[in-house]
């Protein structure tokens, strides 16, 4: 893989060599490392049997899909499903419930971890560190659906939550899952709680591989902790910061209806109806593949677009891209 | 040198293994073939069976009748003979029972592809080992091989298979294809049964004419019979309601409420009584619960048979302004559960059982699992409230003798009459006995006037694994197929020995007006998705208003804001698309 991907670069180099020039280059690269090539055949053959080839099944969303007729007989309808998709009256508002969602994710839920792994990099007790790392990773191997249920329990009326938002506000609330208002907080933070120690592991990853003798030189110049961790650890983990963040831009549009169902009822539709649960309960009526097909090759569309935004805005301030 | 090439060669081809391991894991085990020399002497014993048969059957009526002490002779009899003459006539339609076809004159194995559900999977992991089935192979000489999706992916394998286009020989719940098991005939996943159903489905075809009703649910409007339904000899009780503590009743000293108006002093009397919640309020929005209140203003949950006849959409009936401000007014005077809009299923139950609540609206079946056998808590129940003293409660459930699941031959059935005669078989009198009552002697016994029951000593009162009644109902008998359904004699826990559940149930149904349920009706593949698309709009529509203006949270003149979006989403067509279907149904 590694002699494989450095002559893919030298490649890059040699760009204005000549065609068959490059040819022969590759050939002999082929029989140096065939080895490599072949422990990357499997890796290729499993993206183009399950990433690459049933993308054309996206076709479906021109079709009017019907399992038995298959793809190639299903009658072609255009943009028919699209334009039910825009034309429908809750458009508008699906699209922005998702995109805000998914920007309080990114603002809260995103920052979360590396807050933590930072913090973390500053306990130098070793036992500490270790519950602590193991108690916040733990709600991560819990089920979706136990989840969901402790979220209900804590929000009832006169739940563990509703009692600390009734004591800090000092008014009277119901179950706090019956205000649009809150649903975008509950929904966000409990997937902080989730997920903040599985997602930290990364960042922690990048502290450990940065060199020691950087934070001595930080230390004879004066800085205190803060300020290595300022002027040291965070610009070295910013090509990994940078890089996920590029990926979670790309996630922008994408929902997932299982907790949203779990948590929704017609109070909060407003705040809380995404994309895929509306879709969702669409398909409860009828299977319908092709209109949901539609509407996800619609979302990846818009995600892709603002990857590549995005990206491109950070290979010109920062240098660091994906591609 | 070499020795490192030899250890790449070692650890590649343990990678490839292993990858090619998980491809071909998708795959599909090849069939096993019998020896043909077997096949042709079971098939001579079996035309041996069959000469037997034809004789009239040995009447043992008189013996097995009332007995509670059945012998080996007896036992045999009746789990291992097509012999029905101790079962009695205890229905209006007389439950056919014609065996000619059995037992089947060639080796055949039908695979059946049979969703399967948590309770069904904790008890019986592999439908190939469950007891009935392993009888019912016995007794009409047909194998099956069940294959049920894992839990959970039935919407996914379904397609899956309809996409490869491999399928098995009968699938259970067809009405997965989009736009319904019609649709699935007519693109050519399913067969259409129309010419063969009399021939190799006289039981079937029997029953199903026996009754108007019956027939009319069984039929598609092109008058096409598509599938196996199960098919009840009764329209099955209603099973949710309003039902009431006991205590409650006693504490506040007032009868069981009629009219709304009775039920709103009944509450506010069970308040001042301590209970704080009086009524538990169902739950969200788009259950069918809620039409027990509304039903009383005419505003019916969803679609409805009006009193013209015509297909009509409740929520936008003239009254359902007075049913809002009704349940506003019960909202604001603190009479339901304050977490009505959120509460699942664990919340309402434990809600159940604490002191403040007096009212539930649910199934007795269920209430008397959480309020009698935990709680011994005594309840009634009333029938959904009207507006005026001596009007008739109305509802809008009503099953039209049509339960449990639908069976569908595939187009890639080779023995369709083999597999016919399966599916036949769950409509005779034999079949009627072991799908609802199981193993004769083990799980019950049969009383004088010729009906099965679960007797105290059998093994659905004494399972050695001590799992609940409620698990049991599919452990040892049949509980949902496309088969007979006795689901009033044939499920414990309506039949439990004190249990008043079923009493509740058939008091609701005989003294409540379902004329405004809407039939099975059937829509086209265009009709459907249309209809689907407009009904997801317009619930959500319905829930968030409805929700809303109960809790205060919009004013009740938002009602007239609801009545023009919905008029703009299509709420003309809508209700169109309804009345066309209707017209069809009548018309079969």
């Amino acid at each position: 893989m590694l002699a494989a991907s450095t002559t893919i670069q030298e490649g890059r180099k040699n760009r204005k060599m000549t065609h068959g020039n490059r040819r022969a280059r590759i050939r002999k690269d082929l029989k140096k490392n065939w080895f490599a090539y072949l422990l990357a055949v499997p890796v290729l053959a499993w993206y183009i049997l399950f990433c690459y080839g049933p993308m054309w099944g996206i076709m479906i969303a021109f079709k009017d899909f019907k399992p038995l007729l298959g793809f190639e007989k299903s009658a072609w309808v255009g943009f028919s499903h699209f334009v039910e998709f825009f034309r429908g009256p809750y458009f508008t508002r699906l699209v922005k419930n998702t995109v805000l969602l998914n920007l309080w994710g990114l603002t809260f839920g995103f920052t979360a971890p590396i807050f933590l792994a930072l913090l973390l990099n500053e306990v130098r007790e070793g036992r500490f560190k270790k519950s602590v790392q193991t108690i916040t990773y733990m709600p991560h191997f819990i089920s979706l659906v136990v989840v969901c249920g402790m979220i209900h329990i804590f929000t009832a009326n006169g739940g563990i939550l509703t009692l600390l938002v009734e004591f800090i506000t000092g008014k009277d609330y119901d179950s706090l899952l019956g205000y649009s208002r809150f649903f975008r907080p509950i929904y966000t933070f409990s997937g902080i709680w989730q997920n903040i120690g599985w997602d930290s592991i990364i960042y922690l990853a990048a502290i450990s591989s940065i060199n020691p003798a950087l934070y001595e030189a930080a230390e004879i110049d004066g800085a205190g902790r803060i300020g290595k961790m300022w002027h040291i650890t965070l610009p070295q983990i910013r090509p990994t910061i940078v890089i996920l963040f590029i990926f979670a831009v790309g996630g922008l549009m994408n929902s997932s209806h299982e907790k949203i169902i779990m948590l929704y009822n017609p109070m909060t539709y407003d705040t809380a109806d995404v994309i895929a649960s509306y879709v969702y309960r669409r398909g409860l009526r009828e299977a319908s593949y092709s209109f949901s097909t539609a509407v996800g090759l619609m979302s990846s569309v818009i995600n892709f677009a603002l990857l590549w935004v995005t990206n491109r805005f950070s290979k010109k301030l920062s240098e660091t891209s994906i591609w | 040198m070499k020795h490192s090439s030899i250890k790449r060669f070692v650890s590649l081809f343990l990678i490839m293994t292993m990858l090619l391991m998980s491809l071909s894991g998708c795959g599909k085990e090849s069939g096993e073939k019998e020896t043909s020399k077997t096949d042709q002497d079971t098939a001579k014993q079996k035309e041996e069976k069959k000469e037997e048969n034809k004789e009239p059957m040995k009447d043992y009526s008189a013996g097995i009748r009332g007995n509670t002490a059945p012998t080996e002779e007896q036992l045999d009899v009746v789990n291992n003979t097509l012999n029905d003459t101790y079962l009695g006539d205890v229905y209006d339609e007389v439950i056919p029972n014609d065996y000619s076809a059995y037992p089947w004159k060639e080796k055949v194995e039908l695979e059946i592809w049979m969703p399967s559900n948590s309770i069904l999977a904790s008890v019986v992991p592999d439908m190939n080992d469950h007891p009935v089935f392993k009888k019912v192979e016995e007794l009409i000489g047909i194998d099956l091989k069940f294959t049920s999706p894992p839990l959970g992916q039935e919407a996914d394998q379904f397609s899956l298979m309809m996409a490869s286009g491999e399928l098995p020989d009968i699938i259970i719940e067809p009405e997965r294809y989009p736009g319904g098991v019609e649709a699935g005939v007519n693109e050519g996943a399913y067969i259409d049964l129309t010419d063969r159903i009399e021939k190799y489905a006289p039981n079937y075809s029997a029953w199903r004419n026996s009754d108007e009703m019956r027939r009319k649910t069984t039929i598609t409007d092109s008058g096409k019979i598509t599938a196996f339904y199960g098919l009840a000899p009764y329209s099955e009780w209603m099973w949710f309601g309003m039902l009431i503590k006991q205590e409650a009743l006693d504490k506040t000293g007032l009868g069981v409420p009629e009219t709304i108006p009775e039920w709103h002093d009944f509450l506010a009397a069970c308040k001042d009584a301590g209970y704080n919640e009086p009524l538990n309020y169902g739950s969200t929005y788009g259950q069918i619960f809620t039409g027990i209140i509304n039903g009383a203003y005419n505003v019916w949950d969803w679609m409805f048979v009006d009193r013209d006849g015509k297909a009509a959409w409740g929520p936008a009936q003239p009254l359902a302004k007075e049913y809002l401000t009704t349940m506003r007014k019960w909202e604001e005077e603190d009479l339901l559960n304050s977490d009505w809009v959120t509460a699942d299923f664990n919340q309402r139950m434990a809600e159940a059982i604490s002191d403040d609540c007096a009212v539930m609206m649910d199934s007795p079946d269920t209430m008397w699992g959480y309020w009698m056998v935990d709680n011994k808590t005594d309840f009634a129940g009333a029938l959904n409230p009207v507006l005026n003293k001596g009007d008739k409660s109305g509802t809008t459930y009503l099953n039209f003798k049509r339960t449990g699941s639908t069976a569908a031959i595939t187009t890639q059935c080779e023995n369709v009459e083999a597999a016919m005669a399966f599916l036949d078989f769950a409509f005779t009198k034999k079949g009627w006995e072991l799908y609802n009552f199981g193993e004769y002697g083990s799980v019950h016994l049969v009383d004088d006037e010729g009906r099965p029951y679960f007797h105290a000593d059998g093994l659905m009162y004494n399972d050695p694994e001590g799992q609940p009644l409620s698990n049991l109902i599919w452990k040892y008998r049949i509980h949902s197929f496309a088969n007979i359904r006795d689901e009033h004699f044939s499920n414990p826990l309506i039949t439990a020995e004190g249990s008043y559940s079923g009493d509740i149930r058939a008091y609701w149904t005989e003294n409540m007006d379902a004329s405004y349920a809407m039939p099975p009706i059937t829509f086209t593949s265009e009709e459907s998705s249309r209809e689907a698309e407009l009904g997801t709009q317009l619930s959500t529509l319905r829930g968030e208003y409805f929700t809303k203006i109960i809790k205060g949270e919009l004013p009740l003149d938002a009602y007239d804001e609801f009545l023009s979006k919905a008029n703009q989403m299509g709420l003309d067509e809508f209700v169109s698309l309804y009345q066309t279907a209707l017209d069809r149904y009548n018309a079969r």
